[in-house]
């Protein structure tokens, strides 16, 4: 469901039933998720995903209204080429300072391919510390952890990264495109200390899918400056069946995705300019600064001793920051 | 008259009296013979100068039917018949019909300013059946020799005033008699004539510049133009007049001074172009000394591609247009440079922060033959160094124009020849370049055939180009250079056949070629296709005749036609699409190949232009007009304004001109007393196959053109009111415009359509306007002037709610232009100390302090979201959100009047 501009909100709706159907008549029933309510998913046997088929989608939400999408093409994808990096400078969004970091690009040789649209999603991966164990805590008394904890010191943060990278290859003479730019790293981040790993999903888009991606990437990032063009108004390839004049927003695809993982642990050239969060506090007036919302309050310390510095979640927990303390299994190390 | 004389005789003296005012001094050599005079005086009375030069003799000066008399001893007698038959024999080449009215007289022996001049049209006895006489005059600037344009020239008995032509022409037809004639012009001494019009004849007058009325602003030409001129919708911008209101960065530009009048704006700054009643800005045709000029402004708009110092002024024609005129829906601007000094050579020229200008001028031959080269150049990359982003520090900009005017008079013709260069660049640091110019040169020839029948035979050329080279992704770097040729032959007859009917015909031929070029790799790495644009071409031919006829005094009727037909040719091939489909690549039928010269379409059809001019009493009018107008070529924009990149577009197979109906009428009323002048005008203007594009339009694409581009109506109408104050310590005028501008695509296919097909506001619908121009003399020499600015916001497309698509919130944006960004409001004020004002001195010095935007308002030129790290993100864009101080000096040779 929509949301305002102001607050947007992911509203998903519950209930739905969702079937997906090919050029062939076969269908297939989604299933709604258990963790993600108003996600539905499907498994598709693989002798009905050949490229070059068709695919659509209907919908009847539970209030009885069917929303049906036009087929969609499935092209098939090219591998996925050479991902690399190059030390690169931005201006930061946030303070209007220049700050260096490592821009990915990506290769392409699709020249045995018909497909000539392209879409590229990224998911970063990478490894984070916090600066203490958790050694000492205080709840109303002193405890001590030995050895001490360091379960919560080391953690993983994958996160998609939310742009959209969209090439057509129609404007050129050959179905290949070198060092096309993806996302950038700053050194201002925990991103690039401990080990950094990019992976990229590409896929191979029917047309019109790809109009509509590139089209919300222009209205996401295209806008502003002196000769500024209009936003676009993009129309999906969803309708809605039961109120014709009411727009359906989104588009169903089908696409055909190809992989490839980096990984790197060292940026030759690059200093890194992350400080971290933490902050330890010096208890001036003893215990007594600690009320029991604060329990269990981890101190700083010793094998032998602890200190009246207070540490906050910030400097001895990495869940905090909204990673994982398991390590993914594609970690090399 | 001025007076500087040491030891003359007195017949010096009444030669420089007759040289400097016509009036004649009778006396007897031996009368005057011992007398030696001593005089300096500055615009004193000839009476009064007389009177003191015989004091101390006996020798006592009369008046007599004009002129003067010296007698010894007492005065003339007043009624002396017979003496005035001698003089008549042996002096008068005329017999005077009537005598002065006393406000004359008062002229000769009264205050010293404004002293009559006769004027002696034809000879008597050569008119006997006492026919009308048609008459062909001339104004010219009697320091400089440079014949004057826009002056206005009225004749009181007849009610009636005339406007002189670019070359300083006029022309008269009167009954034989004596006319009291007035002379206006802004930043000339007024000047008064009696004509004594006897037959057929052709004569000069010469005004002189004056240092004293300093404090004028007048946008159209004379006070009473708006009542007598009879064209509604007509303004004039001189260059004088703007010579005291703010600049940016030292810079004056007359096109955006245009948009201080009522009907005209631009849509904010950095825009290069402007709208007129509701209209995109390629429907203004931009003419320099009839050089069609297709880009008119240098860096983003901020400067106007013709240099201030060589213009003499601009008129526009925005409501009622000349059957003379065509090929463009919204208006006509023609800027028209000085010709050259005559007489003397001199050089000026002004250093800003951004650009340095020279101009130097001269005659060829004394009298006859001037020229005036002009040359401008930027330095103004230091202001980009300065800037943090290291984006715009790694940028440069640069401009520079120059002109060449050449003139040239004969017996009875006279030859202009003008060329013009402007050339632009800009790179923004190493993702891409800019580079745009306008070449052009005009030959004018013009010839008298008679005093009632003028011809003028003008060929023009003018060459716009742009060359983009885009490298922000290496695989996909391309350059890209386009250009367009204009070449027009036109003639044009004005021919007076009485004092009631005037008749304007002629015809022109345009020959348009669009090399809309080839988009080309750029770069090793480039992957990019080499994409052939094509070429255009196009002939517009038009015949057309206006009758301007005075049914009363009071009541005057403009009707013309112009009958155009313009052929889009070969050699070229065109798609065709299947019937009733989109035209849509998909839908490719057919390609129809067209050979060289043949003809792809006819386009062909009348436009009736009329305007009535009711005078409803001395000062006041009222004016109706109905305009019908085509337009051959556009803009393939999709951006709200002008981007240096634009490509124009000629109507062809599929795309056709584009009409439109415009109806006006208005309201005009001066109150002398007050200083004050007044004009209401309302329009509705209708506009047809008007071009839009379609959404995510490219226009470097292998897809032909008219599959990004809908034709569909647009619809403007307005009122506009103008007030205005001349001649005060606090002058100025304040233009209020409400109006509005829709579009609607609505095609029988839902391909065909925009917005659904509903109506939608424009891009440049900007409801209300609000323009103050006011200046206020402190004294001659130091004064402040500001422009206060009001807009609506401009009609953008927003988004209206937020939706998740793969984990990422995006927008989903409103009906096109519904929503509005914020108003805009500037105020930019400029304090000028002219140097001293002597007549006699080698350079005139004058200092300019500016400030630009003074409240720091900062003005959103657009905004718009971005969707960053998977937050939407709201943005202002200002282009200039602080004031600018800039300081500029100019320098020229000469006193402060000279140009």
């Amino acid at each position: 469901m929509a949301s305002p501009v102001s607050d947007p909100l992911f509203i998903p709706v519950s209930g739905c039933a969702v079937r997906i159907s090919d050029d062939k008549k076969n269908q297939f029933a989604m299933q709604e998720s258990q963790e993600e309510p108003g996600v539905y998913e499907v498994y598709i046997d693989s002798e009905h995903l050949t490229p070059g088929k068709s695919f659509k989608i209907n919908i009847i939400t539970p209030d009885g209204t069917s929303i049906q999408s036009d087929f969609d093409r499935m092209p098939p994808c090219p591998d996925v080429g050479d991902v690399y990096y190059e030390i690169d400078e931005i201006v930061s969004q946030y303070t209007g300072q220049p700050e260096k970091g490592i821009r990915f690009y990506i290769d392409l040789d699709a020249a045995d391919f018909t497909s000539r649209f392209f879409k590229w999603d990224i998911t970063e991966t990478w490894e984070y510390r916090v600066d203490y164990p958790r050694e000492w805590y205080y709840d109303g008394t002193v405890h001590h952890i030995y050895p001490p904890d360091y379960s919560r010191k080391v953690c993983w943060l994958t996160q998609r990264v939310k742009e959209i990278y969209t090439l057509s290859t129609t404007n050129l003479q050959e179905n290949r495109y070198s060092k096309f730019p993806l996302n950038f790293a700053s050194s201002h981040t925990s991103r690039l200390i401990y080990g950094y790993s990019l992976l990229v999903e590409q896929a191979a888009l029917s047309e019109e899918a790809y109009s509509y991606w590139d089209q919300m990437r222009i209205n996401g990032t295209g806008l502003g400056g002196l000769y500024e063009r209009q936003p676009l108004s993009i129309t999906g390839n969803l309708h809605n069946m039961t109120d014709p004049d009411q727009e359906v927003l989104g588009f169903f695809s089908a696409e055909t995705v190809k992989s490839k993982r980096i990984f790197i642990s060292y940026v030759q050239g690059l200093e890194i300019e992350y400080v971290g969060y933490c902050t330890p506090v010096l208890l001036e007036h003893g215990f007594a600064e600690i009320t029991p919302s604060d329990y269990p309050a981890w101190l700083m310390g010793d094998e032998d001793n602890f200190y009246m510095v207070l540490l906050s979640d910030d400097c001895v927990d990495c869940l905090f920051y909204g990673g994982s303390n398991i390590k993914p299994d594609f970690w090399p190390y | 008259m001025d007076c500087h004389l040491k030891n003359s005789t007195f017949k010096e003296f009444s030669g420089l009296v007759f040289d400097q005012t016509g009036v004649r001094i009778f006396y007897r050599d031996e009368w005057v013979d011992k007398l030696k005079i001593t005089l300096d005086a500055y615009s004193v009375a000839v009476s009064e100068a007389l009177t003191r030069i015989l004091s101390g003799s006996d020798l006592k000066v009369s008046e007599w039917y004009g002129d003067l008399v010296v007698l010894p001893g007492g005065g003339l007698l007043a009624e002396l018949p017979a003496y005035a038959q001698i003089a008549d024999k042996d002096v008068l080449p005329v017999k005077k019909k009537e005598a002065m009215t006393a406000s004359e007289e008062r002229y000769l022996t009264g205050r010293g300013s404004g002293v009559t001049q006769t004027i002696i049209i034809g000879r008597p006895g050569e008119n006997v059946a006492n026919n009308r006489v048609k008459a062909l005059g001339r104004v010219i600037d009697e320091e400089t020799g440079e014949p004057l344009h826009f002056v206005a020239v009225y004749i009181t008995e007849a009610k009636t005033g005339v406007v002189t032509d670019v070359n300083g022409f006029f022309n008269l037809t009167l009954m034989p008699g004596t006319y009291n004639v007035q002379i206006e012009f802004l930043g000339y001494a007024r000047k008064k004539y009696l004509f004594e019009v006897y037959s057929d004849d052709s004569f000069v007058l010469r005004i002189r510049k004056t240092a004293v009325e300093l404090k004028e602003i007048v946008v159209s030409g004379e006070r009473h133009a708006n009542i007598r001129a009879k064209e509604p919708g007509f303004d004039q911008v001189s260059m004088k007049s703007i010579k005291t209101l703010p600049m940016l960065m030292g810079e004056r530009d007359i096109i955006k001074i245009s948009a201080t009048l009522p009907g005209i704006v631009t849509v904010g700054e950095g825009t290069a172009g402007i709208n007129v009643r509701g209209s995109s800005s390629d429907q203004n045709g931009f003419y320099f000394n009839k050089i069609p000029v297709y880009n008119t402004f240098h860096l983003f708009g901020f400067f106007p591609a013709f240099n201030s110092d060589i213009i003499r002024d601009l008129s526009i024609y925005k409501g009622y247009v000349p059957a003379k005129y065509g090929g463009r829906l919204a208006s006509v601007f023609n800027v028209t440079s000085r010709q050259g000094n005559r007489k003397l050579f001199t050089v000026h020229g002004g250093i800003s922060p951004v650009s340095a200008n020279l101009v130097f001028e001269g005659p060829l031959k004394k009298d006859t033959s001037s020229f005036l080269f002009s040359a401008r150049s930027s330095y103004s990359d230091w202001i980009l160094t300065r800037i943090k982003d290291p984006t715009i520090s790694n940028s440069s900009a640069g401009f520079n124009d120059f002109s060449l005017g050449i003139n040239r008079d004969f017996r009875k013709t006279q030859l202009s020849m003008f060329f013009y260069r402007s050339y632009d660049r800009f790179s923004l640091s190493d993702l891409n370049s800019y580079d745009y110019y306008n070449n052009g040169a005009s030959i004018i020839l013009g010839h008298n055939y008679t005093n009632a029948l003028r011809g003028e035979i003008s060929l023009a050329g003018s060459q716009y180009g742009f060359s983009t080279i885009d490298r922000q992704q290496p695989p996909s770097a391309y350059r890209h250079a386009y250009k367009m040729g204009h070449y027009e032959i036109r003639a044009d007859f004005r021919h007076v056949l009485n004092e009631k009917s005037t008749l304007e015909y002629g015809s022109e031929m345009i020959f348009y070629l669009l090399d809309r070029g080839t988009v080309l790799p750029y770069g090793e790495m480039s992957l990019r296709n080499k994409i052939e644009l094509g070429v255009e071409r196009g002939i517009e031919n038009s015949l057309f005749i206006t009758h301007q006829y005075d049914i009363s005094s009071r009541i005057n009727l403009n009707l013309g036609i112009r009958y155009m037909v313009y052929n889009p040719v070969g050699p070229t091939s065109t798609c065709k699409y299947m019937e009733g489909a989109p035209r849509d690549p998909r839908y490719i039928e057919d390609t129809l190949i067209f050979g060289r010269n043949s003809i792809i379409r006819w386009y062909h059809e009348p436009e009736i232009r009329a305007s009535l001019n009711f005078e409803t009493d001395r000062d006041g009018s009222v004016k109706l007009s109905f305009n019908q107008m085509h337009q051959n070529l556009f803009m393939l924009n999709t951006i709200t304004t002008v981007a240096p990149n634009t490509q124009w577009k000629l109507a062809d197979y599929h795309l056709l001109p584009s009409r439109s109906n415009q109806w006006s009428a208005g309201l005009f009323r001066t109150l002398p007393k007050n200083g004050l002048e007044f004009s209401a005008e309302a329009f509705l203007k209708l506009t047809r196959n008007y071009s839009e594009f379609r959404d995510g339009a490219d226009f470097l694409s292998d897809d032909p053109v008219e599959t990004a581009v809908l034709q569909g109506n647009h619809r403007a109408y307005g009122l506009e009111l103008y007030i205005k104050r001349s001649r005060r310590k606090l002058e100025g005028w304040i233009s209020y415009t409400w109006s509005r501008s829709f579009i609607q695509v609505d095609g029988n296919h839902s391909w065909f359509r925009i917005n659904n097909g509903e109506v939608y506001p424009s891009n440049f619908d900007i409801p209300h306007s609000l323009t103050a121009v006011l200046n206020y003399y402190f004294t001659r020499r130091v004064f402040l002037s500001s422009i206060l600015t009001y807009q609506t916001g401009k009609p953008v497309t927003y988004p209206e709610s937020a939706y998740y698509a793969d984990g990422s919130p995006y927008l989903d944006y409103s009906k096109r232009n519904f929503h509005r960004i914020p108003d805009y409001f500037r105020a930019d004020f400029s304090l000028t100390l002219e140097g001293d004002l002597r007549k006699n001195k080698f350079l005139h010095n004058s200092f300019v302090l500016n400030l630009y935007n003074a409240t720091g308002r900062d003005n959103a030129y657009s905004v718009y979201y971005r969707t960053q790290n998977g937050m939407i993100r709201s943005y202002k864009y200002s282009v200039i959100g602080v004031p600018v101080f800039t300081a500029t000096w100019v320098f020229k040779l000469g006193n402060y009047v000279s140009d």
